[in-house]
């Protein structure tokens, strides 16, 4: 047992298990993180598309295709279009009969009356019960507890649905919506030859089995179904929750890196510590394998509790800074890591430690014992080159086995890798030319430079380290920030928690009379247009688009709503080709010329499911008539902002023959929800949707990503700590040594000071030079990967000048012990 | 008629007190006796006596806790870290059992590193000689990891007899080398000092190698046990003069 606690006694161990413990927090902390918001992904993502797995179509699936989802929980729904008559009000509505499975994931919100709090329910309406909109109370001028006939069949009005939980903010349907018990719909009779319905087979279970019956149902589907996974569905896309996934994944590569290095620091110091015992070992006969047991066998037992422990310490700091939302996750965080994923955070500094610890401990073994003993073996520069690059390999191996993104960003942890290793590389000639010219320089000068120079196995792990730890902090703190700022400018605090459509022209001046009145913050007003696709250059859609991409697309048999603007909206980016309002520059002034242009910009994912691209020439057929363009863009939409967005945008004065009405989306603060009801009684023909549940999702995703965000912020700036407390402990000995020398000859505490203060600055300068260069470097690949609207320099690049002064402090600091080893020492025993 | 020339170090009734696990430990007491210019004393005793603790206070590498330690008449053990730093540089050299070259300067770097604290004037040129002297001016640009025992103490005695000292202190110098290598190195150490003129205070074990000291000073438990010093001798005018000429040349 004593063995066990006998290498706790030195402080290079001390060192080591240090790093292994925060090595251990560091990585344990991120896995488990990764594992909450992958799967808090896939059921937000799984509770917008209704399950794991949704088949839908326009009859029921064939009964092989049910006897394979019949193994799995599953709920089937039945979406349709019907008319409402009530008193001498007629509404169309759009339908859904759910079963008492409905809904899979999530719970459907609730109010008692028009105006009443929300409340979750976990079902659907028990039979005889439906669930109405507010617009149906508003237009009908019904209430709770009344009887509504659907089709043939009465029901009583048993609440208002406010939110169900896989209706997206989309305006794929406008009209209000009704749920009623699939079990009554028989009776409503309004199931019949040629009725349009859209029926959903939503499927819940875990991913493996999802993905395998997904892949046997993908073989055979009828031309009328689509096949929808959480990982098709739009959210993965797009979003808080991917920008945080990938920077999740990008904080597990760099603190393997930093944490790796960390440890290859403290290591090299309890490599230098042992190595008279290796040759001693060896002088007594033991075997190459003897002494690698010995040395690290019981150390492999001693550090096993400190890796323990900040395994432990990272999976408690999730539980207790991720909120916890039981109805989503079930049984608790723990439940989110697979045991996989428990024994990946276990084993992970261990591996850390093993790449790190023997290719340093192989030099006591590869070196002869007698000159082990002498303490004459040195590292020549390609060997400690070499060391370097095999341990660096290690965490990135690692990391591509933590993380499902060493594809996509695995370049930017390769550039960053590489160039930490390079350009120290590159500065080492300077470093040593400086050496050669240091004779005219001052003696503190010539003999720091001397130190960092004629010590290559000290000072280049160290520059390299520093390197990557201040790289590390430069990009955590610009990316960081960066991703905050992002995510607050999607949502600000007044994002629009209402929408509302079929706005005229001559409701505006009672619409913004009613805006003004309660305060309400409206966004641009958009004109919209119905039309359904008709030809792609003069073919017609049914013969233009191939069957795979028809049957996908729903978007094909129906009106979509189009737009015009000449402002790109800010939710948009253009991916290619030419937004058609950038070269008007006066707005009013709608040349002839423009107009005629006739320009059309697409949505991106639109466009590839339909084959579309820059050229095409459109037609839809509208109610007016018909609309020609030309596609002249492609963007890209973000579908979780808060405004309105469209597939297709048209050249402003396209729409001046058309029916037009006017979208838009408002922020209400908070109050009666009378206002709204007065609105409504101004405007009785509008639409409008309350997107408030939705809104405070959203919230709620990005108020947990932002704090996952500064955890993972954190972690990164602890690893990076680490690294330069290892880095400045480590060769506090030698120099303590070396003080002690020059004391003795006759040299002067000032002079001491003054050559520890120019090692340091060279030292970290250099750093910060690379830090710099690199982190410059690493901008492009990392906007690429996490950001839509670009990273550019800013005042993050000047962070590791400023480093490389506190890292000067610091060492100042770590080296008060050095500085004040007395000269007696010298005469006193030797090394330990 | 022969100088009487002013003791170079004074020991004045010196103690060394420091405190232990089991109270206070007296390292040394009662130590008396001083030393002139071109003397030798050799400082013996058994493992514990004391030899090294004495002679970091005489080096003013550490302070005595009691008494007064003076260095060409300058109160020496009152001085600041710092002074006596500044002291030891431009009086004492050493030579140390362990050798403490700098491994990553090259022979010619290490001999000129107290000529280079000192601000002498072409310190390479003077370190040159003395490796010369020593038998190694073909070895300059070798690291002492590549020389061997003998060698690296060579370089430690041109590194402490290049900056002149009035004073040198070797601990030991024959402690980590074999017979022969150890007889070259001493001999060497001897001669130089005697050309040089220095005090010359060598702790040791070895009773030959104290015998070849004018003075002999026997520690036992932190005390004297034995001093022997020989009588005073007057020195050689051409030894005082070349001394002179070689610590103040004008």
């Amino acid at each position: 047992m004593s063995k066990l606690f006998r290498p706790w006694r030195d402080h290079s161990f001390q060192l080591l298990a240090l790093a292994l413990t925060i090595a251990a927090f560091a990585l344990s902390a991120v896995i488990f993180l990764r594992a909450e918001l992958e799967q808090r992904f896939s059921i937000s993502t799984a509770e917008a598309l209704g399950g794991d797995l949704v088949l839908a179509s326009s009859r029921t699936p064939e009964p092989e295709q049910l006897a394979k989802i019949g193994g799995f929980n599953i709920s089937q729904i039945i979406d349709f279009s019907t008319v409402l008559v009530h008193k001498d009000e007629l509404l169309l509505v759009s339908a859904r009969a759910v079963d008492s499975a409905y809904p899979l994931y999530g719970q459907i919100q609730l109010a008692k009356n028009r105006f009443a709090n929300e409340y979750s329910q976990r079902h659907g309406p028990a039979p005889g019960h439906v669930w109405v909109a507010d617009q149906v109370i508003d237009r009908l001028n019904i209430n709770v507890g009344a009887t509504l006939t659907v089709g043939n069949k009465p029901l009583k009005i048993s609440a208002i649905i406010r939110q169900l939980p896989d209706q997206n903010a989309g305006f794929y349907s406008m009209n209000p919506r009704i749920v009623l018990n699939s079990s009554d719909l028989e009776a409503t009779g309004v199931m019949g030859p040629g009725t349009r319905i859209r029926q959903q087979s939503m499927v819940a279970g875990n991913s493996e089995p999802i993905k395998n019956l997904g892949l046997e149902l993908n073989k055979k589907l009828r031309p009328d179904q689509s096949l929808e996974t959480v990982d098709d569905a739009a959210l993965r896309s797009m979003g808080p929750l991917r920008q945080l996934s990938l920077w999740a994944n990008l904080a597990v590569l760099l603190i393997s890196l930093l944490c790796g290095a960390a440890i290859y620091l403290a290591t090299s110091q309890r490599v230098r510590r042992r190595a008279k015992l290796a040759g001693l070992l060896r002088s007594f006969g033991a075997s190459r394998y003897q002494v690698i047991t010995r040395l690290l066998g019981w150390e492999f037992l001693a550090v096993l509790p400190a890796v323990i422990i900040g395994s432990t310490l990272g999976a408690a700091i999730i539980m207790t800074t991720m909120d916890s939302d039981s109805a989503n996750i079930g049984t608790g965080y723990l439940s989110a890591a697979s045991p996989l994923e428990w024994l990946t955070a276990l084993l992970a500094p261990l591996l850390l430690w093993l790449a790190f610890a023997l290719p340093r401990l192989s030099t006591l073994v590869r070196v002869p014992a007698i000159e082990v003993l002498r303490q004459r073996q040195q590292s020549s520069l390609l060997s400690t080159n070499i060391e370097l690059l095999a341990a660096l390999s290690a965490p990135v191996l690692l990391a591509g086995l933590l993380t499902d993104s060493l594809g996509e960003l695995g370049k930017v942890l390769g550039l960053i890798a590489a160039l930490g290793v390079l350009l120290p590389a590159l500065l080492w000639p300077l470093i040593k030319g400086l050496d050669l010219l240091s004779t005219r320089l001052p003696l503190a000068a010539r003999l720091a430079i001397r130190r960092l120079s004629r010590r290559p196995a000290l000072t280049l792990p160290l520059l390299v380290s520093l390197t990557l730890a201040m790289t590390v902090l430069t990009l955590a703190g610009q990316t960081g920030s960066q991703l905050l700022n992002d995510w607050r400018t999607r949502l600000p605090s007044k994002a629009p928690n209402h929408f509302v459509l079929n706005l005229f022209e001559r409701d505006m001046p009672a619409f913004e009379q009613w805006l003004e009145q309660h305060d309400a913050i409206a966004q641009p007003l958009y004109p919209v247009v119905r039309g359904r696709l008709s030809r792609i250059n003069g073919v017609p859609v049914k013969e233009a688009i191939t069957k795979e991409k028809k049957s996908g697309h729903r978007h094909l048999n129906r009106d979509l709503i189009l737009t015009e603007a000449s402002v790109l909206p800010a939710s948009n980016i253009i991916n290619s080709g030419q937004w058609h309002g950038e070269n008007t520059l006066n707005l009013k002034q709608k040349s002839a010329a423009h107009s005629a242009s006739h320009s059309v910009s697409v949505e991106q994912e639109i466009a590839d499911n339909l084959g579309l691209k820059l050229g095409d020439k459109l037609e839809f057929v509208t109610s007016r008539g018909m609309l020609h363009a030309t596609i002249s863009s492609l963007r890209e939409v973000d579908w979780n902002s808060f405004e309105p967005n469209f597939y297709f945008i048209f050249a402003s004065g396209e729409f001046a023959a058309q029916d037009i009405t006017w979208i838009t989306s408002f922020w209400l603060p908070e109050g009666d929800g009378a206002r709204l009801a007065e609105l409504l009684h101004e405007l009785p023909h509008i639409t409008l949707l309350d997107v408030k549940t939705l809104l405070d999702k959203a919230q709620e995703i990005i108020a947990q990503a932002s704090r996952a965000s500064a955890l993972l912020g954190a972690l990164l700036m602890f690893s990076a700590l680490l690294v330069l407390a290892a880095g400045l402990l480590g060769g506090q000995q030698q120099r303590g040594r070396d003080n002690a020398l020059l004391r003795a000859l006759g040299g002067k505490q000032q002079l001491i000071k003054g050559i520890l203060w120019i090692e340091f600055l060279c030292l970290s300068g250099s750093a910060a030079l690379g830090a710099t260069a690199i982190s410059l470097l690493a901008l492009y690949p990392l906007n690429e990967r996490l950001f839509q609207q670009g990273m550019s320099i800013s005042v993050w690049q000047a962070l590791p000048l400023a480093l490389a002064l506190f890292v000067t402090l610091c060492g100042l600091l770590a080296s008060r012990r050095a500085l004040q080893q007395p000269a007696l020492s010298l005469l006193r025993s030797q090394g330990e | 008629m022969p100088q009487q020339v002013a003791p170079l170090l004074e020991v004045g009734n010196i103690a060394k007190r420091v405190q232990g696990p089991e109270g206070e430990l007296t390292l040394l007491e009662d130590i008396d006796f001083t030393l002139s210019a071109g003397e030798s004393l050799a400082i013996t005793g058994p493992s514990g006596s004391g030899k090294t603790t004495l002679l970091g206070l005489l080096a003013g590498l550490d302070t005595p806790s009691q008494g007064e330690i003076r260095l060409n008449g300058s109160a020496f053990s009152s001085l600041s870290e710092d002074q006596r730093a500044s002291h030891r540089g431009a009086t004492c050299a050493f030579v140390f059992q362990e050798f403490h070259l700098v491994a990553d300067m090259n022979v010619l770097e290490n001999v000129m590193l107290p000529l280079e604290l000192a601000g002498r004037a072409k310190p390479a040129a003077i370190a040159k000689d003395w490796l010369e002297r020593v038998g190694l001016g073909h070895r300059i640009r070798h690291f002492p990891a590549t020389l061997s025992g003998g060698e690296q103490q060579r370089v430690a005695l041109a590194r402490a007899f290049a900056v002149q000292p009035r004073l040198l202190f070797a601990d030991e110098p024959t402690g980590s080398l074999d017979y022969a290598n150890g007889k070259r190195v001493i001999d060497l150490l001897f001669e130089l000092n005697q050309h040089s003129g220095a005090a010359l205070v060598l702790v040791t074990h070895d009773p030959q190698l104290a015998s070849r000291c004018q003075h002999h000073l026997e520690l036992h438990e932190g005390k004297i046990m034995n001093i022997a010093f020989a009588e005073e001798k007057p020195i050689e005018e051409s030894v005082i003069e070349k001394f002179i000429h070689q610590t103040h040349p004008s």
